[in-house]
């Protein structure tokens, strides 16, 4: 029987739901594979109360989503986090520093009182349940997506590189960010993508969060010799990894 | 006679190439471990596949991936392999997942395995831990069948619990031969058990052994050789009649791929089979 | 060997010729830097390069490399044929010569490997002499010289190249597309002369005596945690070293499942996980391992089995890594004790 597929959201731009959408010729390979029973993106029902997979997109930033999590974890076997903002807070966990209802009112005026009732600081989802599978990046790579959803439906174990990225972006034969005295955070983040930003031009944000082999002493003794502060290492780094502890220093 | 890089490379032209092979017995031995009997599907391949106890074999599942595994039945049993395989990985716990019947692939046998020929006339020694029987196994069994080329057999064996012991039925069958010293200990034992308690080096106290002419072969977890050596050249064995077989991660089996490298050595094509001397000499072997 | 000259504007109508029976690569700009690609049009050729960013590895054993394609359901090798159209690779320096025969060592012998033998027999090479640079160290190892592993080979004396002719093949092209003539005495005294200043050339000497036997002595030495710490685990130096192989093997299924590929990936022993089995045991834990281990294999491990040392002194690594750590200096801790 193929395995019975949720997917939601929480709070995101649904970018990584849309990113699906994008597998394009493959998709509806996939979707041969599984029984997608609900996707928030493009359906109006409401959720089964029987699923085997959630795909859960977005950061908590509610006691709802805490809730619908804990539903989520209580039904489906297998818990697969997609993008950055479920897998490490992601852009919404911005505002996981300074004032919460400072940073709403600041968007959203008078009217932020509306915005969502229930508002929490925002985290990543594995903060709240457990997470079998982890697609990291904003938005996600769609290969990536889908070597993680099959090994997730074959029952095989997580694998979430843990090197930085340096060594990929070597094949593609890019010219270093550093060799024109440019940052890029390639030097720490989670390979996994292909080196696919600095491959089109632009040095790494840092999407897929700091990986976890990456030697962030080294990385800073290296970028003072090039004249790149740790500051502004950090100010980079945590626009994707506020959270992240490794950068707390 | 083994089969050799030559014979193999007759049949087979790419040795990255896995041979059909079908499972044709699956026995639950523990909660994490099953013993697997495979048959290579072509004849005449079945029929070259000759090995040396202690080689090892890449099996192969499509959608999953490989892992090395060593042989644990006997070379004098030819037709199939065993496999003694414990729910570890990708590739074992697909593997346990599949039916008597099924379709895996193999290539190999690859490695260097114990000195059999060499170890024939002599006295041997046989020191297992854990999943460390496996290899250890096919050479026990060889020795089983050709029992009258050796002189005393001790086999020491050590799990963590009587639940975790391998192979337990044979063993019990071969604990009332006189022709077999079998001493098997746990870390932690139950009500059920009746043999020794302690660490397998606890054996070596009541072990009476002729150093001049004993082979000593040691396969177990990493932390175990060191202890097992140090009781072995404590008994006066010489350094080039220890054998020891490592385990190490692998991909390619073949020497190509670089990830089992052990000292300046690839355990895969220079082992995993190794004597202690050469072990001595490999950096980070023990 | 014979050897014949060549006019330098000639290089032009061969490339050309060549480009009609051959998919032909050579080194061509890539902003400030060059890279080995296809050569469409002549003047993208660009034979003063000092070195490429990746290695000519990548034409044998590309980064990524299907093995097989295979079925799920009966576990069945659908295909496993390797297609090597016929190729040549103009201009490669000695040192990347010297690491493919370094390389082909690995891939052939009991076992041989059909992707890498299949793509190598299938492509001709063209050496070219080179200047060497501020972090060439190739005449550490002797690999600043190349006496076979190629075709043609074209040194630079001025305005011509002197052209050692080491294939039948490689003979018949040069007459096929190109003007050639006789060599005289005063272009042997020109190639001699040209030998002589490439030789004193090169910014230092470095001393490797006893190497092999100073990596066990010096097993447990501090420099090895020095180098720990600054290592940033990238892996950078193996993927743009010309002579590092370790590959990691995937199976890659296709969207429904049902098909897939067996694919090879370029590994590196500086990822932590490279030397970790199934069930947890890790063999090279720390960096300082892991770093430790690159040199120790190819100062010592490699040379065990085939009397040469796996590293060409091309430069590549020192260059790529972020973190400043070269075999140079490496190598010279190690002679003379001390940091690196």
């Amino acid at each position: 029987m193929a395995a019975r597929v949720v997917v939601i959201g929480l709070a995101s731009d649904f970018g990584c739901q849309v990113q699906m959408t994008n597998i394009e010729d493959d998709l509806l390979d996939v979707l041969g594979t599984i029984d997608l029973v609900y996707w928030q993106l493009a359906a109006s029902g409401h959720m089964p109360e029987e699923y085997d997979v959630a795909i859960v997109e977005g950061a908590v930033t509610t006691d709802a989503h805490v809730e619908t999590l804990k539903r989520v974890r209580e039904t489906a076997s297998v818990v697969i986090a997609l993008g950055a903002c479920a897998a490490t807070g992601g852009i919404p966990a911005l505002g996981a520093t300074g004032d919460l209802e400072a940073h709403y009112g600041c968007v959203y005026g008078q009217d932020a009182a509306q915005v969502a009732c229930g508002r929490i600081t925002p985290m990543a989802i594995d903060s709240v349940i457990g997470v079998d599978y982890v697609v990291p990046g904003c938005p996600i790579d769609t290969e990536e997506f889908l070597v993680v959803l099959s090994r997730a439906l074959l029952g095989l174990k997580s694998r979430v590189p843990a090197e930085p990225m340096c060594a990929i972006c070597k094949t593609k034969e890019n010219v270093c960010f550093f060799e024109r005295g440019e940052l890029c955070l390639g030097v720490i983040t989670r390979t996994g993508c292909g080196a696919r930003c600095i491959t089109l031009g632009r040095p790494c944000t840092g999407c897929r969060g700091v990986a976890p082999e990456a030697n962030l002493d080294s990385a800073i003794a290296l970028l003072a010799e090039k004249g790149i502060t740790a500051e502004r290492l950090f100010e980079r780094a945590r626009l994707y990894n506020t959270l992240e502890e490794a950068l707390d220093r | 006679m083994l089969m050799s890089a030559s014979a193999y490379r007759e049949l087979q032209a790419n040795p990255y190439r896995p041979w059909p092979a079908r499972i044709t017995s699956i026995m639950d031995l523990t909660e994490h471990e099953k013993l697997f009997e495979l048959r290579i599907i072509d004849n005449e391949v079945r029929e070259a596949f000759k090995f040396d106890s202690g080689q090892f074999v890449e099996l192969s599942i499509f959608g999953v991936g490989e892992a090395p595994i060593s042989i644990s039945s006997a070379p004098s049993k030819q037709g199939f392999i065993e496999l003694c395989v414990r729910n570890a990985g990708d590739v074992t716990g697909a593997l346990h997942r599949k039916q008597c019947g099924d379709v895996v692939g193999l290539r190999g046998p690859f490695g260097r395995g114990f000195p059999f020929s060499e170890m024939k006339g002599h006295d041997v020694l046989l020191v297992a831990g854990g999943l460390g029987i496996a290899p250890l196994k096919s050479l026990i069994n060889h020795i089983h069948d050709d029992r009258h080329d050796f002189g005393k057999v001790t086999i020491l064996y050590g799990a963590r619990n009587p639940d975790e012991v391998l192979f337990r039925y044979q063993f019990d069958m071969w604990k009332h031969r006189d022709d077999f010293d079998l001493k098997l200990t746990v870390d932690e034992a139950d009500d059920t058990w009746t043999d020794g308690v302690g660490r397998v080096t606890g054996l070596f106290e009541e072990l009476d052994i002729d150093p001049s002419v004993t082979y000593g072969a040691i396969c177990g977890p990493p932390v175990m050789y060191r202890y097992v050596i140090d009781e072995m050249r404590e008994k006066k064995m010489d350094v080039d009649k220890i054998y020891v077989s490592f385990e190490r991660r692998m991909k390619c089996g073949i020497g190509k791929c670089g990830h089992c490298g052990v000292g300046h050595q690839y355990a895969c094509v220079d082992g995993p089979v190794f004597n202690y001397w050469e072990a001595m000499n490999l950096q980070e072997a023990i | 060997m014979f050897f014949r000259v060549m006019d330098k504007e000639r290089v032009p109508e061969l490339v050309s010729g060549l480009s009609e029976s051959f998919e032909l690569f050579g080194p061509v700009a890539k902003g400030e830097k060059f890279v080995l690609d296809r050569i469409e049009d002549p003047a993208e050729l660009r034979l003063d390069f000092d070195t490429t960013l990746l290695p000519p590895k990548k034409l044998f054993f590309p980064p990524e490399d299907q093995m097989m394609r295979f079925r799920v359901a009966d576990n069945e090798v659908l295909d496993d044929e390797v297609f090597a159209a016929p190729r040549m690779i103009f201009g490669l320096h000695p040192c990347d010569i010297n690491a493919l025969m370094l390389m082909d060592n690995v891939f052939t012998g009991d076992y041989e490997d059909p992707y890498y033998t299949a793509r190598r027999a299938s492509t001709m090479i063209v050496g070219v002499s080179c200047v060497p640079t501020e972090s060439c160290f190739c005449n550490a190892w002797g690999t600043d010289e190349v006496h076979w592993g190629f075709d043609v080979f074209l040194t630079d004396i001025g305005d011509r190249y002197f052209v050692s002719v080491h294939s039948v093949k490689g003979a018949e092209l040069l007459d096929q597309h190109v003007v050639t003539r006789e060599i005289t005495d005063e272009d042997t005294a020109a190639f001699q002369e040209r030998t002589r200043a490439f030789k004193s050339s090169f910014t230092e000497e470095l001393d490797t005596a006893q190497l092999p036997l100073l990596l066990d002595a010096k097993f447990d030495d501090k420099l090895w945690d020095e180098l720990g710490e600054r290592c940033l685990s990238c892996g950078a130096c193996s993927m743009v070293c010309p002579t590092c192989y370790c590959f990691d093997v995937k199976d890659r299924l296709a969207a429904d499942g049902k098909t897939g590929v067996r694919v090879r990936t370029w590994d590196s022993c500086q990822f932590s996980e490279f030397a970790e089995v199934a069930h947890g045991d890790n063999f090279r834990a720390s960096r300082a391992s892991r770093v430790k281990y690159r040199y120790y294999h190819k100062q010592w491990g490699y040379l065990s089995k085939f009397e040469r040392v796996l590293c060409v002194g091309c430069g590549r690594c020192a260059k790529a890594c972020l973190a400043g750590i070269s075999p140079r200096e490496v190598v010279k801790a190690l002679e003379k004790g001390g940091e690196c």
